[in-house]
């Protein structure tokens, strides 16, 4: 029966789990340690175990007979002022019409009257600011949390109260997160995942200074090892050398800025445990980072497509008269552009704002990343990053769910990768953080990295994936036929854009045919339309063909490097093309495993294979196309438990 | 190819989906074909009425055939699962043909579910959930539900961490 659940851990054993082979009495054990716990509660009250002496963070009281503490009084004044911005707005918005009413109504002679106005305008307000003021220190005063043997707790609620239990063997990452203002004074919201409960909200503690929301995250994830393995609750040892951060670039200088200062509030840095491994971005992955992002890409199409939009429009904008009866509507209004300069200028313009937008998106991606850190502690990978807006995420290795390698086509060309973690996201309820995407793939712990680097970052940062197969099991060889189907006309956007412009032309010819009963113009005008037409469509089957052969590229790819590979504990799956994203996950992540056939596979001895794991906002599928139906079938039989 | 599953659903599920779909159908029929009748009644003269109604009722009159004669008795040949010691095995589907398995450690909770239709032929549908998606299996017979049931709950408490 044990061989069932040795693999419940993805990670090779420690020597203490290696020593203790009887983990299907775990629970059992777990919850005499809790017993043992909670019984004497009330008379010892346990303090953190190593954090104790520094502790940033005084109790103003008890809770359950655990010490209960308040978060940051900026919650008070930096929530009001938060609050007020909101209710100014509004305010201003409904009493202006008011007070114009009155203006209006009274004339300008009435400066008393006016003032009386105002003046009520401005009671009001005062009025409101203190009422903000009185529900945020209420709200301060009934919100605080208390660690307690088992649990945290978060207290919260003016006049309904609100508690919320997080089981420490429950934590799947703590994030904190800084907005500008916050990094100003030194504060930051923490943000607990738990993946439960049906939107899988995060619990989210507001307005902690920086060190207590180190201290906090500590605790936690300290506390989480000694409820998960209570004989060996000190740290274990972490294989890989320390190794300091090695590189470095020119915004990590104000990063440094940053920690110098540290915001008004941040207090003194806490004393954490060393990292087992770190590292930052150099100069160059930081900026290639940013120039490479997948912005640019888009933005790269969008400017051929404006471009082309402006030509088409140049064209038709070349007959005044025809353009409004016939393709008016469907390109873009120029009605200065009846030259051939108008035209360039019309074309560099969309060029130099596409440059500006990029170069915006590339700088912001370069402030997200500013600042970077990756490291290992302990159990945990933590990632720090932002410029301006901070944030600190750390995910127990226990969590994650995937390890992925991710290529887009820029990066491609040039060998470099975005490396990332896959974990169970949470819908947050908070609107910090994701805006900037922050949460949207898994936590990245490295934007832009050689591949040959990969190893070596894996290696230090979560030893645990050491066993990743190496080999491939290819797809199989009817697998470049179906895929170049599949991806060159079924899914193939050249395609389908020839057969649309193909029956647009048609259309056109058929309907503004000279001599057709449709148009109100001459004959030639019509016939010099149509050839207009004509050679705007043939302009878009070049671009057709242009996607079509980049299909074809990508399709051939695809079937030559895709593939996947098991071992006794981890699954890879690679699927390639002009972007190639590799992705490792041990097996006990696999949540469940499926194949699918559909006829025309069936008739080819081929199938589908899918790997289901709990990644991302409700799951992620894994799903690659077109192995042999044998390899399939030995791959669900892998799946299958073994007792 | 491997061997399916060897359990097949309960025959009475037949009759369950042929009520189910007919209600659907019936419904969806009525929304589409009521307006048009009015709109004939209304206007007698209009020529393509009669010809929009006659078209709605030999689609439907089509899918009513299908999904009441013809696919029941396929999606029952299709339809396998197995309870094996620590896992599910399903497989189904009839064009797209699917096989999936559960390991019974991954599974967070199971429900059991009957409505009018289930009820009135004593079958209960069970739903095995996972932390990344569920699965239904419609028409068992009520004491298989259980031990299914019991299966799932026996493992989630050897599992001990969740995801």
């Amino acid at each position: 029966m044990t061989g069932a659940y040795d693999e419940m851990y993805g990670v090779p054993a420690t020597p203490q789990q290696a020593q203790q082979p009887q983990p299907a009495a775990q629970p059992q054990v777990a919850a005499a340690q809790q017993a043992a716990q909670a019984a004497p509660q009330p008379v010892v009250q346990q303090p953190a175990p190593q954090a104790a002496p520094q502790q940033p963070i005084q109790p103003f009281g008890q809770e359950g007979g655990l010490p209960a503490y308040h978060v940051h009084h900026s919650y008070i004044w930096l929530g009001t002022i938060r609050s007020m911005l909101a209710v100014l707005f509004v305010l201003l918005v409904t009493s202006f019409s008011s007070v114009a009413g009155v203006i209006d109504e009274i004339g300008y002679s009435g400066l008393g009257m006016l003032s009386v106005v105002l003046g009520g305008v401005g009671v009001l307000f005062l009025v409101v600011v203190g009422l903000v003021v009185l529900v945020h220190v209420l709200a301060y005063r009934r919100l605080y949390f208390t660690l307690g043997p088992n649990e945290f707790s978060l207290y919260s609620g003016i006049i309904t109260k609100k508690r919320v239990h997080v089981s420490y063997d429950r934590v799947q990452s703590v994030d904190a997160r800084a907005s500008l203002v916050q990094r100003v004074f030194g504060v930051c919201n923490v943000f607990i995942d738990t993946a439960g409960g049906a939107s899988n909200k995060a619990v989210i503690v507001p307005y902690v200074t920086k060190v207590q929301a180190t201290w906090l995250t500590s605790e936690l994830y300290a506390r989480k090892r000694q409820a998960l393995q209570p004989q060996a609750a000190a740290a274990q040892p972490v294989p890989g050398q320390a190794q300091p951060a090695a590189t470095g670039n020119l915004l990590d200088y104000g990063k440094e800025a940053w920690d110098e200062v540290g915001g008004i509030f941040a207090g003194a840095p806490m004393q954490e445990a060393a990292p087992s491994f770190e590292y930052g971005l150099s100069n160059k992955q930081l900026f290639l980072s940013g120039l490479s992002n997948n912005t640019s890409f888009a933005l790269f199409v969008l400017g051929f497509l404006l471009a082309l939009a402006q030509i088409a429009g140049f064209v038709f904008e070349a007959f005044p008269d025809e353009s409004n009866s016939v393709m008016g509507s469907l390109t873009v209004p120029a009605p200065d552009l009846l030259t051939g300069a108008g035209l360039v200028a019309s074309i560099v313009g969309i060029v130099v704002l596409l440059l500006v937008v990029w170069v915006v998106s590339a700088a912001s991606q370069c402030l997200n990343f500013g600042g970077f850190r990756a490291r290992r502690v302990g159990d945990r990978v933590e990632v720090e990053r932002g410029l301006l807006q901070h944030s600190r995420q750390s995910i127990s290795i226990q969590r994650v769910q995937a390890v992925v390698v991710k290529q887009s086509v820029i990066r491609r060309l040039i060998g470099y990768c975005e490396v990332s973690l896959d974990k169970i996201d949470a819908e947050s309820g908070d609107d910090s953080g994701q805006k900037n995407g922050l949460n949207t793939s898994g936590v990245i712990v490295h934007p832009f990295c050689k591949l040959a680097d990969v190893p070596g970052i894996l290696q230090g940062l979560v030893p645990e994936y050491a066993g990743i197969p190496q080999d491939r099991t290819p797809v199989a060889p009817v697998a470049l036929r179906r895929g170049l189907i599949r991806r060159c006309i079924i899914q193939g956007g050249g395609f389908w854009m020839a057969v649309c412009v193909a029956v647009l032309q048609i259309m056109m010819n058929v309907l503004f045919a000279p001599g057709s009963d449709l148009t109100v113009n001459s004959a030639a005008e019509d016939a010099l339309l149509l050839g207009w037409a004509n050679v705007v469509c043939y302009a878009l089957y070049a671009v057709a063909a242009a996607i079509f052969a980049l299909d074809i590229v990508s399709a051939v790819k695809w079937a030559r490097e895709s593939g996947f590979a098991v071992n006794r504990q981890f699954m890879k799956v690679v699927n390639g093309g002009l972007s190639r994203e590799e992705r490792s996950f041990p097996r006990n992540k696999i949540q469940y495993g499926s194949t699918r056939t559909n006829p025309f596979q069936r008739m080819a001895k081929v199938a589908t294979i899918c790997a289901r794991t709990a990644a991302g906002v409700g799951g992620t599928t894994i799903v690659l196309w077109d192995v042999t139906q044998e390899d399939a079938e030995r791959w669900l039989d892998w799946v299958r438990p073994r007792s | 190819m491997r061997e399916l599953p060897s359990e097949k659903l309960d025959p009475r599920i037949k009759n369950v989906w042929r009520i189910n779909d007919a209600i659907w159908i019936i419904i969806t029929f009525l929304c589409c074909f009521v307006p048009f009748a009015i709109a004939a009644a209304a206007e007698p003269d209009e020529g393509w009425i009669p010809i929009v109604l006659l078209a709605e009722a030999v689609v439907f009159g089509a899918l009513l055939v299908l999904f009441v004669v013809i696919l029941p008795p396929i999606r029952h040949m299709r339809w396998r699962y197995q309870l094996n010691g620590d896992f599910l095995d399903i497989a189904k589907g009839i064009i797209w043909r699917k096989r999936y398995i559960i390991p019974f450690i991954r599974v967070q909770n199971t429900d059991t579910r009957q409505g009018p239709v289930l009820r009135m032929f004593g079958l209960s549908s069970v739903t095995v959930a996972t932390a990344a998606g569920e699965h239904e299996i419609p028409g068992i017979r009520t004491e298989q539900a259980e031990q299914l049931r019991d299966r799932a709950a026996e493992f989630a408490r050897i599992a001990r961490e969740d995801v």
